[in-house]
């Protein structure tokens, strides 16, 4: 078999868009995106020495470019964490019973929920529905479900306790929820 | 029987098999009664399963000055 081998000189053209998307998922920030896709490369150009070729190139990149992603959540934690109102957090969604308003209440999607969604119009408005949640809960959301840290991870890198983890994935899953069903469930 | 706000917070604990036994029994005799929460389980999963394929559809570019800029960084190391 072929051994794995770093092409320092191809990186850029080869991989850079892939890494500024990836990035762009997860921080909202053209500038921020930008900055951390060139501290990929650095730290990847520092650290060719130590590539066993083990991973591709590829995968090799982009767990570095994760790496660089969390420890900006990371160092950020400190200015975006705020002291949590947790009774109001979630009340626009529930009335005085804490049952569904009726302005909340999911609707039926009219769709297979266990399919893979392909369609592109849908990540377009995921993309901004998630813009619009607090950078905590943005934070928290990608860390969880794009790049699949558990709890306790999650905790320990933006020092919040487990109950304030569970009320922002909470209140940022209503929020996605209701804003994909307002701007394009409701388009079909 | 738990309230619609507390069945949903218990629904993302249970994704992440994070539910006490009791928290599981309260959770299932609500969603038993619940068609709104059992829609909600439905699309809360919905959304974390295909959220980590979000890059996958953006298609952003890097500027052909960030490339470059990214390029003369290197080379100057
Ligand atoms: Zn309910």
């Amino acid at each position: 078999m072929p051994e794995n081998k770093l092409k320092p000189d191809q990186w850029i053209n080869a991989y850079g868009d892939a890494l500024y998307s990836y990035t762009l998922a997860r921080i909202n920030d053209t500038g921020i995106a930008e900055d951390l896709v060139q501290e990929t490369f650095l730290s990847a150009w520092k650290a060719r020495d130590s590539y066993k070729g083990e991973a591709s190139e590829k995968s090799w990149l982009f767990t570095i470019c994760k790496n660089k992603i969390i420890d900006h959540y990371r160092k950020k934690a400190r200015d975006i964490v705020q002291p949590m109102a947790e009774t109001s957090a979630t009340d626009q969604f529930f009335d005085s019973e804490e049952h569904w308003t009726v302005e909340d209440k999911p609707t039926d999607w009219a769709m297979d929920y266990a399919s893979k969604m392909d369609n592109k119009e849908f990540y377009k408005i995921l993309n901004g529905c998630k813009k619009k949640l607090q950078e905590i809960q943005q934070a928290v959301f990608s860390m969880k479900y794009m790049e699949d840290l558990d709890a306790a991870e999650i905790c320990k890198a933006l020092g919040i306790t487990s109950s304030n983890y569970w009320v922002l994935i909470h209140r940022a899953k209503l929020q996605l929820r209701t804003c994909l069903e307002k701007n394009w469930i409701n388009l079909k | 029987m738990i309230s619609c706000k507390k069945a949903t917070y218990l629904v993302s604990k249970k994704e992440e098999k994070k539910l006490s036994w009791i928290e599981r029994w309260q959770l299932r005799a609500h969603l038993a009664m619940c068609s709104l929460c059992r829609k909600f389980e439905m699309q809360s999963g919905f959304i974390g399963r295909n959220a980590k394929h979000l890059h996958e559809h953006l298609h952003a570019t890097l500027s052909p000055e960030a490339k470059e800029k990214i390029k003369a960084v290197l080379k100057n190391q």
